[in-house]
Protein backbone atom coordinates (compact mmCIF):
# COMPACT_ATOMS: atom_id res chain seq x y z
CA UNK A 1 0.00 0.00 0.00
CA UNK A 2 2.76 2.46 1.09
CA UNK A 3 4.10 2.12 -2.71
CA UNK A 4 1.14 2.54 -4.78
CA UNK A 5 0.81 6.36 -2.14
CA UNK A 6 3.99 6.88 -3.07
CA UNK A 7 3.76 6.80 -6.71
CA UNK A 8 0.48 8.68 -6.37
CA UNK A 9 2.17 11.51 -4.00
CA UNK A 10 5.24 11.10 -6.92
CA UNK A 11 2.23 12.48 -9.50
CA UNK A 12 0.78 14.65 -8.06
CA UNK A 13 4.28 16.62 -7.00
CA UNK A 14 5.26 16.63 -10.43
CA UNK A 15 1.82 17.95 -11.53
CA UNK A 16 1.71 20.29 -9.27
CA UNK A 17 5.47 21.59 -10.46
CA UNK A 18 4.56 21.42 -14.33
CA UNK A 19 0.95 23.09 -13.43
CA UNK A 20 0.82 25.17 -10.23
CA UNK A 21 4.04 26.46 -9.24
CA UNK A 22 4.58 29.55 -10.73
CA UNK A 23 1.29 29.69 -12.33
CA UNK A 24 2.67 27.73 -15.19
CA UNK A 25 -1.15 26.76 -16.23
CA UNK A 26 -1.53 29.92 -17.30
CA UNK A 27 1.49 29.33 -20.18
CA UNK A 28 -0.67 26.54 -21.40
CA UNK A 29 -3.91 27.77 -21.26
CA UNK A 30 -2.40 30.94 -23.16
CA UNK A 31 -1.00 28.71 -25.52
CA UNK A 32 -4.05 26.48 -25.82
CA UNK A 33 -5.68 29.67 -26.78
CA UNK A 34 -3.14 30.15 -29.58
CA UNK A 35 -3.66 27.34 -31.00
CA UNK A 36 -7.34 27.23 -31.09
CA UNK A 37 -7.57 30.81 -32.57
CA UNK A 38 -4.86 29.57 -35.13
CA UNK A 39 -6.64 26.30 -36.29
CA UNK A 40 -10.05 28.09 -36.31
CA UNK A 41 -9.23 31.07 -38.34
CA UNK A 42 -7.26 28.88 -40.71
CA UNK A 43 -9.70 26.42 -40.63
CA UNK A 44 -12.38 29.12 -41.80
CA UNK A 45 -9.81 30.81 -44.69
CA UNK A 46 -8.97 26.93 -45.73
CA UNK A 47 -12.52 25.97 -46.09
CA UNK A 48 -13.13 29.29 -47.82
CA UNK A 49 -10.10 29.07 -50.34
CA UNK A 50 -11.08 25.04 -50.70
CA UNK A 51 -14.65 26.22 -51.91
CA UNK A 52 -13.07 28.75 -54.42
CA UNK A 53 -10.58 26.33 -56.04
CA UNK A 54 -13.22 23.72 -55.81
CA UNK A 55 -15.89 25.28 -57.89
CA UNK A 56 -13.30 26.75 -60.23
CA UNK A 57 -11.57 23.47 -61.00
CA UNK A 58 -14.97 21.87 -61.19
CA UNK A 59 -16.26 24.54 -63.54
CA UNK A 60 -13.14 24.36 -65.44
CA UNK A 61 -13.54 20.75 -66.00
CA UNK A 62 -17.52 21.11 -67.12
CA UNK A 63 -16.72 24.16 -69.54
CA UNK A 64 -13.70 23.19 -71.56
CA UNK A 65 -14.43 26.59 -73.74
CA UNK A 66 -13.97 28.95 -70.93
CA UNK A 67 -10.88 30.96 -71.64
CA UNK A 68 -10.72 32.78 -68.50
CA UNK A 69 -11.65 29.37 -65.98
CA UNK A 70 -8.60 27.97 -68.16
CA UNK A 71 -6.61 30.30 -67.05
CA UNK A 72 -7.89 30.60 -63.36
CA UNK A 73 -7.78 26.71 -63.61
CA UNK A 74 -4.05 27.25 -64.20
CA UNK A 75 -3.44 29.39 -61.52
CA UNK A 76 -5.12 26.84 -58.90
CA UNK A 77 -3.33 24.09 -59.84
CA UNK A 78 0.09 25.91 -59.48
CA UNK A 79 -1.24 26.71 -55.85
CA UNK A 80 -2.22 23.29 -55.18
CA UNK A 81 1.21 21.81 -56.47
CA UNK A 82 3.23 24.60 -54.64
CA UNK A 83 1.10 24.05 -51.11
CA UNK A 84 1.19 20.26 -51.90
CA UNK A 85 4.50 20.23 -52.83
CA UNK A 86 6.78 21.41 -49.85
CA UNK A 87 6.54 20.74 -46.07
CA UNK A 88 4.26 23.14 -44.16
CA UNK A 89 6.73 24.25 -41.84
CA UNK A 90 9.15 25.46 -44.69
CA UNK A 91 5.88 27.47 -45.98
CA UNK A 92 5.23 28.81 -42.21
CA UNK A 93 8.89 30.13 -42.62
CA UNK A 94 8.90 31.89 -45.84
CA UNK A 95 5.50 33.31 -44.97
CA UNK A 96 7.15 34.37 -41.65
CA UNK A 97 10.66 35.47 -42.64
CA UNK A 98 10.18 36.67 -46.16
CA UNK A 99 6.46 37.56 -47.18
CA UNK A 100 5.44 38.96 -44.32
CA UNK A 101 8.22 40.18 -42.64
CA UNK A 102 6.85 43.19 -42.17
CA UNK A 103 3.78 42.36 -39.85
CA UNK A 104 4.69 41.80 -36.09
CA UNK A 105 1.62 39.58 -35.45
CA UNK A 106 3.04 36.55 -35.66
CA UNK A 107 -0.68 34.81 -34.77
CA UNK A 108 -2.31 36.43 -37.97
CA UNK A 109 1.19 35.05 -39.80
CA UNK A 110 0.49 31.84 -39.06
CA UNK A 111 -3.32 31.93 -39.21
CA UNK A 112 -2.40 32.88 -42.95
CA UNK A 113 -0.26 30.34 -43.65
CA UNK A 114 -1.82 27.51 -42.10
CA UNK A 115 -4.72 29.14 -43.90
CA UNK A 116 -3.43 28.65 -47.41
CA UNK A 117 -2.03 25.45 -46.39
CA UNK A 118 -5.28 23.82 -45.81
CA UNK A 119 -7.28 25.51 -48.83
CA UNK A 120 -5.31 23.61 -51.35
CA UNK A 121 -6.39 20.15 -49.27
CA UNK A 122 -9.86 21.37 -48.83
CA UNK A 123 -10.21 21.88 -52.55
CA UNK A 124 -8.32 18.57 -53.60
CA UNK A 125 -10.93 16.84 -51.12
CA UNK A 126 -13.94 18.68 -52.61
CA UNK A 127 -13.28 18.26 -56.32
CA UNK A 128 -12.44 14.64 -55.96
CA UNK A 129 -15.90 14.59 -53.90
CA UNK A 130 -18.10 16.30 -56.55
CA UNK A 131 -16.20 14.75 -59.26
CA UNK A 132 -16.65 10.97 -57.75
CA UNK A 133 -20.48 11.49 -58.34
CA UNK A 134 -21.76 9.68 -61.18
CA UNK A 135 -21.87 11.80 -64.25
CA UNK A 136 -25.46 10.39 -65.06
CA UNK A 137 -26.75 11.92 -62.67
CA UNK A 138 -25.59 15.44 -64.10
CA UNK A 139 -26.66 14.24 -67.26
CA UNK A 140 -30.55 13.20 -65.86
CA UNK A 141 -31.09 16.78 -64.13
CA UNK A 142 -29.51 18.78 -67.25
CA UNK A 143 -31.68 16.68 -69.64
CA UNK A 144 -35.08 17.63 -67.41
CA UNK A 145 -33.83 21.37 -68.44
CA UNK A 146 -32.41 22.40 -64.81
CA UNK A 147 -29.15 24.56 -65.16
CA UNK A 148 -26.00 23.46 -64.43
CA UNK A 149 -26.11 25.60 -61.52
CA UNK A 150 -29.01 24.16 -60.26
CA UNK A 151 -28.04 20.53 -61.03
CA UNK A 152 -24.75 21.18 -59.07
CA UNK A 153 -26.72 22.24 -56.18
CA UNK A 154 -29.68 19.93 -56.03
CA UNK A 155 -28.48 17.15 -57.51
CA UNK A 156 -24.77 16.79 -57.29
CA UNK A 157 -23.25 18.61 -54.09
CA UNK A 158 -26.03 16.74 -51.89
CA UNK A 159 -24.07 13.56 -52.91
CA UNK A 160 -21.06 14.97 -52.35
CA UNK A 161 -21.10 15.61 -49.59
CA UNK A 162 -21.42 12.33 -48.14
CA UNK A 163 -17.96 11.64 -49.97
CA UNK A 164 -16.08 14.74 -48.79
CA UNK A 165 -17.12 14.98 -44.98
CA UNK A 166 -14.67 12.23 -43.75
CA UNK A 167 -11.70 13.44 -45.58
CA UNK A 168 -12.78 17.10 -44.60
CA UNK A 169 -12.67 15.64 -40.79
CA UNK A 170 -9.27 14.14 -41.47
CA UNK A 171 -8.22 17.41 -42.51
CA UNK A 172 -9.22 19.56 -39.68
CA UNK A 173 -7.35 17.09 -37.24
CA UNK A 174 -4.43 17.40 -39.24
CA UNK A 175 -4.50 20.90 -39.56
CA UNK A 176 -4.92 21.76 -35.73
CA UNK A 177 -2.04 18.92 -35.04
CA UNK A 178 0.32 20.81 -37.66
CA UNK A 179 -0.30 24.08 -35.98
CA UNK A 180 1.97 22.40 -33.17
CA UNK A 181 4.78 23.89 -35.17
CA UNK A 182 3.87 27.44 -34.69
CA UNK A 183 6.89 27.50 -32.61
CA UNK A 184 8.89 27.89 -35.35
CA UNK A 185 8.01 31.50 -35.36
CA UNK A 186 7.75 32.35 -32.26
CA UNK A 187 4.40 31.68 -31.29
CA UNK A 188 3.68 30.31 -27.68
CA UNK A 189 1.08 27.69 -28.81
CA UNK A 190 0.15 24.57 -26.72
CA UNK A 191 3.51 23.41 -27.44
CA UNK A 192 5.72 25.90 -27.46
CA UNK A 193 4.01 26.21 -23.97
CA UNK A 194 4.79 22.47 -22.86
CA UNK A 195 8.21 23.58 -23.85
CA UNK A 196 8.54 25.96 -21.75
CA UNK A 197 7.31 24.59 -18.75
CA UNK A 198 9.86 21.14 -19.93
CA UNK A 199 12.71 23.68 -19.10
CA UNK A 200 11.72 25.13 -16.43
CA UNK A 201 10.66 21.92 -14.57
CA UNK A 202 13.52 19.53 -15.92
CA UNK A 203 11.00 17.02 -16.35
CA UNK A 204 9.63 16.39 -19.88
CA UNK A 205 7.57 13.67 -19.45
CA UNK A 206 4.64 15.24 -17.18
CA UNK A 207 4.98 18.10 -19.62
CA UNK A 208 4.96 16.79 -22.93
CA UNK A 209 2.53 14.02 -21.39
CA UNK A 210 0.13 16.98 -20.45
CA UNK A 211 0.58 18.51 -23.79
CA UNK A 212 -0.11 15.32 -25.81
CA UNK A 213 -3.09 14.99 -23.36
CA UNK A 214 -4.97 17.71 -24.33
CA UNK A 215 -4.19 17.89 -28.32
CA UNK A 216 -5.63 14.23 -27.84
CA UNK A 217 -8.99 15.48 -25.85
CA UNK A 218 -8.87 17.95 -28.82
CA UNK A 219 -8.67 15.83 -31.88
CA UNK A 220 -10.86 13.05 -30.22
CA UNK A 221 -13.56 15.73 -29.50
CA UNK A 222 -13.90 17.17 -33.41
CA UNK A 223 -13.61 13.19 -34.35
CA UNK A 224 -16.88 12.74 -32.65
CA UNK A 225 -18.34 15.80 -33.95
CA UNK A 226 -17.77 14.79 -37.22
CA UNK A 227 -19.03 11.15 -36.79
CA UNK A 228 -22.19 12.72 -35.28
CA UNK A 229 -22.76 15.19 -38.84
CA UNK A 230 -22.20 12.19 -40.35
CA UNK A 231 -24.93 10.01 -39.06
CA UNK A 232 -27.54 12.90 -39.32
CA UNK A 233 -26.53 12.83 -42.72
CA UNK A 234 -27.04 9.49 -43.32
CA UNK A 235 -29.96 9.01 -41.69
CA UNK A 236 -31.88 12.26 -43.51
CA UNK A 237 -31.11 10.35 -47.14
CA UNK A 238 -30.38 7.24 -49.10
CA UNK A 239 -32.35 4.85 -46.33
CA UNK B 1 -52.96 1.41 -85.92
CA UNK B 2 -49.22 2.20 -85.68
CA UNK B 3 -49.54 4.61 -88.40
CA UNK B 4 -53.05 6.45 -87.25
CA UNK B 5 -51.40 9.32 -84.52
CA UNK B 6 -48.41 10.54 -87.13
CA UNK B 7 -50.00 13.90 -86.94
CA UNK B 8 -50.14 14.78 -90.85
CA UNK B 9 -46.39 14.66 -91.22
CA UNK B 10 -45.41 17.70 -89.32
CA UNK B 11 -41.43 17.34 -88.68
CA UNK B 12 -40.63 17.78 -84.94
CA UNK B 13 -36.95 17.00 -85.13
CA UNK B 14 -34.82 17.57 -88.15
CA UNK B 15 -30.68 17.34 -88.27
CA UNK B 16 -28.96 18.59 -91.53
CA UNK B 17 -25.26 17.40 -91.88
CA UNK B 18 -25.01 16.55 -88.50
CA UNK B 19 -21.06 15.61 -87.43
CA UNK B 20 -19.68 14.34 -84.05
CA UNK B 21 -16.24 13.56 -83.15
CA UNK B 22 -14.42 12.94 -80.04
CA UNK B 23 -10.76 14.22 -80.73
CA UNK B 24 -9.98 12.44 -83.50
CA UNK B 25 -12.72 9.64 -83.33
CA UNK B 26 -15.21 10.63 -85.69
CA UNK B 27 -18.09 9.11 -84.75
CA UNK B 28 -21.28 10.51 -86.24
CA UNK B 29 -20.51 11.41 -90.37
CA UNK B 30 -22.90 13.69 -91.48
CA UNK B 31 -26.93 12.50 -90.63
CA UNK B 32 -29.58 13.95 -92.12
CA UNK B 33 -32.81 13.13 -90.88
CA UNK B 34 -36.70 14.07 -90.03
CA UNK B 35 -38.75 12.83 -87.26
CA UNK B 36 -42.19 13.63 -87.59
CA UNK B 37 -44.61 14.29 -84.63
CA UNK B 38 -46.49 10.67 -83.65
CA UNK B 39 -43.71 9.17 -84.73
CA UNK B 40 -41.93 5.95 -82.61
CA UNK B 41 -38.76 5.94 -83.98
CA UNK B 42 -36.54 2.61 -83.36
CA UNK B 43 -32.28 3.32 -83.67
CA UNK B 44 -30.52 0.04 -84.30
CA UNK B 45 -27.01 -0.76 -85.04
CA UNK B 46 -23.23 -1.99 -83.97
CA UNK B 47 -21.99 -1.40 -80.69
CA UNK B 48 -20.14 1.63 -81.27
CA UNK B 49 -22.02 2.98 -84.47
CA UNK B 50 -23.07 6.08 -83.06
CA UNK B 51 -26.84 5.75 -81.62
CA UNK B 52 -26.08 6.79 -78.63
CA UNK B 53 -24.43 10.18 -79.94
CA UNK B 54 -27.01 10.61 -81.92
CA UNK B 55 -29.82 10.15 -79.88
CA UNK B 56 -27.64 12.35 -77.24
CA UNK B 57 -27.60 14.90 -79.61
CA UNK B 58 -31.03 15.26 -80.26
CA UNK B 59 -30.84 17.24 -76.71
CA UNK B 60 -27.25 18.00 -76.60
CA UNK B 61 -26.13 16.45 -73.95
CA UNK B 62 -23.72 15.93 -76.62
CA UNK B 63 -22.28 19.32 -78.71
CA UNK B 64 -22.61 18.46 -82.41
CA UNK B 65 -19.16 19.07 -84.16
CA UNK B 66 -20.71 20.74 -86.93
CA UNK B 67 -24.32 20.71 -88.85
CA UNK B 68 -27.65 21.74 -87.22
CA UNK B 69 -30.74 20.26 -85.54
CA UNK B 70 -34.12 22.05 -85.60
CA UNK B 71 -36.94 21.02 -82.97
CA UNK B 72 -40.18 22.12 -83.15
CA UNK B 73 -39.50 24.57 -85.74
CA UNK B 74 -36.52 26.37 -83.52
CA UNK B 75 -32.59 25.77 -84.62
CA UNK B 76 -31.31 24.63 -81.24
CA UNK B 77 -28.05 24.56 -81.96
CA UNK B 78 -28.03 28.12 -82.71
CA UNK B 79 -25.81 30.22 -80.57
CA UNK B 80 -28.74 32.20 -78.98
CA UNK B 81 -31.24 28.85 -78.24
CA UNK B 82 -31.69 29.02 -74.78
CA UNK B 83 -31.06 24.78 -73.93
CA UNK B 84 -32.42 24.48 -70.85
CA UNK B 85 -35.65 25.86 -72.11
CA UNK B 86 -35.53 23.24 -75.14
CA UNK B 87 -34.78 20.14 -72.83
CA UNK B 88 -37.99 20.64 -70.71
CA UNK B 89 -39.66 19.25 -73.81
CA UNK B 90 -37.41 16.78 -74.80
CA UNK B 91 -37.72 13.46 -71.82
CA UNK B 92 -34.62 11.52 -71.73
CA UNK B 93 -34.20 7.88 -70.77
CA UNK B 94 -31.12 6.51 -69.70
CA UNK B 95 -29.79 2.93 -69.61
CA UNK B 96 -28.69 3.62 -66.05
CA UNK B 97 -32.04 5.07 -64.93
CA UNK B 98 -30.09 7.67 -63.39
CA UNK B 99 -32.88 8.88 -60.68
CA UNK B 100 -31.46 11.00 -57.79
CA UNK B 101 -30.68 8.56 -55.22
CA UNK B 102 -30.89 11.18 -52.15
CA UNK B 103 -34.63 11.74 -52.76
CA UNK B 104 -37.53 10.01 -52.26
CA UNK B 105 -39.12 9.17 -55.26
CA UNK B 106 -42.08 11.83 -55.45
CA UNK B 107 -39.03 14.64 -55.12
CA UNK B 108 -37.36 13.06 -58.14
CA UNK B 109 -40.36 13.51 -59.72
CA UNK B 110 -41.38 16.85 -58.75
CA UNK B 111 -37.94 18.38 -58.35
CA UNK B 112 -37.38 20.18 -62.14
CA UNK B 113 -41.38 21.12 -62.33
CA UNK B 114 -41.01 22.99 -59.48
CA UNK B 115 -37.06 24.47 -59.90
CA UNK B 116 -38.31 25.34 -63.25
CA UNK B 117 -41.30 26.80 -61.84
CA UNK B 118 -43.71 25.05 -64.37
CA UNK B 119 -45.76 23.98 -61.18
CA UNK B 120 -46.41 24.91 -57.54
CA UNK B 121 -45.50 22.02 -54.93
CA UNK B 122 -48.73 20.86 -54.90
CA UNK B 123 -49.78 20.74 -58.51
CA UNK B 124 -46.45 18.84 -59.24
CA UNK B 125 -47.36 16.34 -55.84
CA UNK B 126 -50.62 15.94 -57.55
CA UNK B 127 -49.52 15.08 -60.83
CA UNK B 128 -46.55 13.49 -59.94
CA UNK B 129 -49.20 10.91 -58.08
CA UNK B 130 -51.20 10.70 -61.61
CA UNK B 131 -48.64 9.60 -63.18
CA UNK B 132 -47.65 7.08 -60.31
CA UNK B 133 -51.19 5.71 -60.50
CA UNK B 134 -50.82 5.57 -64.22
CA UNK B 135 -47.16 3.13 -63.57
CA UNK B 136 -48.79 1.23 -60.75
CA UNK B 137 -46.15 2.40 -58.41
CA UNK B 138 -47.92 5.14 -56.14
CA UNK B 139 -47.19 3.01 -53.17
CA UNK B 140 -43.32 3.95 -53.60
CA UNK B 141 -43.92 7.65 -53.48
CA UNK B 142 -42.01 8.35 -50.81
CA UNK B 143 -39.10 5.69 -50.98
CA UNK B 144 -36.25 6.48 -52.12
CA UNK B 145 -34.58 4.90 -55.44
CA UNK B 146 -32.51 2.49 -53.92
CA UNK B 147 -35.46 0.40 -52.34
CA UNK B 148 -36.77 -0.29 -55.74
CA UNK B 149 -36.14 -2.94 -58.56
CA UNK B 150 -34.40 -2.22 -61.72
CA UNK B 151 -37.78 -2.54 -63.60
CA UNK B 152 -39.34 0.24 -60.65
CA UNK B 153 -36.77 2.18 -61.22
CA UNK B 154 -36.78 2.86 -65.19
CA UNK B 155 -40.68 2.72 -64.65
CA UNK B 156 -40.00 5.67 -62.15
CA UNK B 157 -37.57 7.07 -64.71
CA UNK B 158 -39.69 7.96 -67.45
CA UNK B 159 -42.47 9.03 -65.44
CA UNK B 160 -39.97 11.70 -64.09
CA UNK B 161 -39.54 13.09 -67.65
CA UNK B 162 -43.17 12.39 -68.35
CA UNK B 163 -43.78 15.17 -65.70
CA UNK B 164 -42.36 18.32 -67.83
CA UNK B 165 -44.62 17.27 -70.75
CA UNK B 166 -42.25 16.45 -73.28
CA UNK B 167 -42.94 16.87 -76.88
CA UNK B 168 -40.91 13.52 -77.35
CA UNK B 169 -39.20 11.25 -75.75
CA UNK B 170 -35.85 9.85 -75.87
CA UNK B 171 -35.06 6.44 -75.24
CA UNK B 172 -30.96 4.96 -74.86
CA UNK B 173 -31.35 1.62 -74.29
CA UNK B 174 -33.74 1.50 -71.44
CA UNK B 175 -34.21 -2.09 -71.06
CA UNK B 176 -30.37 -3.27 -71.42
CA UNK B 177 -29.68 -3.00 -67.81
CA UNK B 178 -32.35 -4.75 -66.43
CA UNK B 179 -32.72 -8.43 -65.45
CA UNK B 180 -35.15 -10.10 -68.01
CA UNK B 181 -37.85 -10.76 -65.93
CA UNK B 182 -38.28 -7.14 -65.88
CA UNK B 183 -38.33 -6.07 -69.31
CA UNK B 184 -41.79 -6.86 -69.99
CA UNK B 185 -42.85 -3.94 -67.29
CA UNK B 186 -40.97 -1.37 -68.47
CA UNK B 187 -41.75 -2.26 -72.92
CA UNK B 188 -45.66 -2.22 -71.12
CA UNK B 189 -44.97 1.15 -70.33
CA UNK B 190 -43.26 2.47 -73.67
CA UNK B 191 -45.93 0.80 -75.35
CA UNK B 192 -49.02 2.78 -73.65
CA UNK B 193 -47.09 5.76 -74.28
CA UNK B 194 -46.52 5.45 -77.50
CA UNK B 195 -50.27 4.03 -78.01
CA UNK B 196 -51.26 7.44 -76.82
CA UNK B 197 -49.59 9.62 -79.45
CA UNK B 198 -46.20 10.54 -77.70
CA UNK B 199 -43.26 11.01 -80.54
CA UNK B 200 -40.99 8.41 -79.19
CA UNK B 201 -36.99 8.08 -80.55
CA UNK B 202 -35.72 4.83 -79.37
CA UNK B 203 -32.26 3.07 -79.15
CA UNK B 204 -32.61 -0.70 -77.94
CA UNK B 205 -31.76 -4.16 -78.48
CA UNK B 206 -35.23 -5.47 -78.24
CA UNK B 207 -35.85 -6.56 -81.78
CA UNK B 208 -40.06 -7.38 -80.86
CA UNK B 209 -40.42 -3.98 -79.88
CA UNK B 210 -38.77 -2.13 -82.86
CA UNK B 211 -40.91 -4.51 -84.83
CA UNK B 212 -44.39 -4.05 -82.45
CA UNK B 213 -44.29 -0.62 -81.11
CA UNK B 214 -41.60 0.73 -83.84
CA UNK B 215 -43.00 2.77 -86.99
CA UNK B 216 -39.66 3.72 -88.83
CA UNK B 217 -36.27 1.46 -87.83
CA UNK B 218 -33.15 2.86 -88.81
CA UNK B 219 -30.18 1.31 -88.72
CA UNK B 220 -27.00 2.85 -88.20
CA UNK B 221 -23.24 1.35 -89.09
CA UNK B 222 -20.23 3.71 -88.50
CA UNK B 223 -22.02 6.85 -87.97
CA UNK B 224 -23.94 7.02 -90.74
CA UNK B 225 -27.89 5.91 -91.15
CA UNK B 226 -27.17 3.05 -93.17
CA UNK B 227 -30.56 1.91 -94.24
CA UNK B 228 -34.23 2.89 -93.03
CA UNK B 229 -37.36 1.30 -93.25
CA UNK B 230 -40.99 0.39 -92.04
CA UNK B 231 -40.21 -2.81 -89.45
CA UNK B 232 -42.26 -4.89 -91.39
CA UNK B 233 -40.63 -4.26 -94.75
CA UNK B 234 -36.77 -3.99 -92.73
CA UNK B 235 -37.03 -6.96 -90.96
CA UNK B 236 -38.49 -8.71 -94.42
CA UNK B 237 -36.25 -7.15 -97.10
CA UNK B 238 -32.83 -5.89 -95.48
CA UNK B 239 -30.86 -4.32 -98.69
CA UNK B 240 -27.32 -3.70 -96.98
CA UNK B 241 -25.13 -6.27 -96.55
CA UNK B 242 -24.28 -4.68 -93.46
CA UNK B 243 -27.75 -4.54 -92.01
CA UNK B 244 -28.63 -8.73 -93.35
CA UNK B 245 -25.00 -9.04 -91.36
CA UNK B 246 -26.67 -7.81 -88.04
CA UNK B 247 -29.87 -9.02 -87.97
CA UNK B 248 -28.60 -12.51 -88.73
CA UNK B 249 -26.69 -11.99 -85.26
CA UNK B 250 -29.14 -10.28 -83.36
CA UNK B 251 -32.63 -12.09 -84.64
N1 LIG C 1 -17.87 10.98 -74.20
C1 LIG C 1 -17.13 10.34 -75.12
N2 LIG C 1 -15.82 10.61 -75.24
C2 LIG C 1 -15.06 9.99 -76.16
N3 LIG C 1 -15.53 9.06 -77.02
C3 LIG C 1 -16.82 8.73 -76.95
C4 LIG C 1 -17.70 9.36 -76.00
N4 LIG C 1 -18.94 8.83 -76.16
C5 LIG C 1 -18.83 7.94 -77.16
N5 LIG C 1 -17.58 7.87 -77.66
C6 LIG C 1 -17.13 7.02 -78.77
O1 LIG C 1 -18.02 7.19 -79.82
C7 LIG C 1 -18.25 5.98 -80.50
C8 LIG C 1 -19.73 5.72 -80.59
O2 LIG C 1 -20.24 5.55 -79.29
P1 LIG C 1 -21.79 5.38 -79.01
O3 LIG C 1 -21.92 5.27 -77.54
O4 LIG C 1 -22.56 6.44 -79.68
O5 LIG C 1 -22.10 3.98 -79.68
P2 LIG C 1 -23.41 3.09 -79.59
O6 LIG C 1 -23.85 2.85 -80.98
O7 LIG C 1 -24.38 3.73 -78.68
O8 LIG C 1 -22.85 1.75 -78.98
P3 LIG C 1 -23.48 0.76 -77.89
O9 LIG C 1 -24.44 -0.13 -78.62
O10 LIG C 1 -22.31 0.00 -77.38
O11 LIG C 1 -24.15 1.60 -76.85
C9 LIG C 1 -17.47 4.91 -79.75
O12 LIG C 1 -16.28 4.69 -80.42
C10 LIG C 1 -17.19 5.56 -78.43
O13 LIG C 1 -15.99 5.11 -77.90
MG1 LIG D 1 -25.11 3.26 -76.73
Amino acid sequence: MDFLKDIFKDIIDKLNTALIVEGRWKMLLGGLGNTLVIAFFALIIGVILGIIVAVIKVAASMNKKSKILAVLDFLSNIYINLIRGTPVVVQLMIMYYVILVSTTNSVLVAIISFGLNSGAYVAEIMRAGIQAVDKGQTEAGRSLGLSSLVTMKEIVLPQAIKNILPALANEFITLLKETSIAGYVAISDLTKAGDRIRYSTYDPFTALLIVAGIYLVLVLGLARLFSMLERRLRRSENR
Amino acid sequence: MKTDNITNGEVLIKTIGLHKSFGSNHVLKGIDEEILKGEKVVIIGPSGSGKSTFLRSLNLLEEPSAGEIWFDGECITDRKCNVDRVRTKMGMVFQHFNLFPHLTIRRNITLAPVKLGLMDEEAANANADRLLIRVGLLEKAESYPGQLSGGQKQRIAIVRSLAMNPKVMLFDEPTSALDPEMVGEVLDVMKELANEGMTMVVVTHEMGFAREVGTRILFMDEGIILEQNTPKEFFANPRQKRTIEFLSKVL
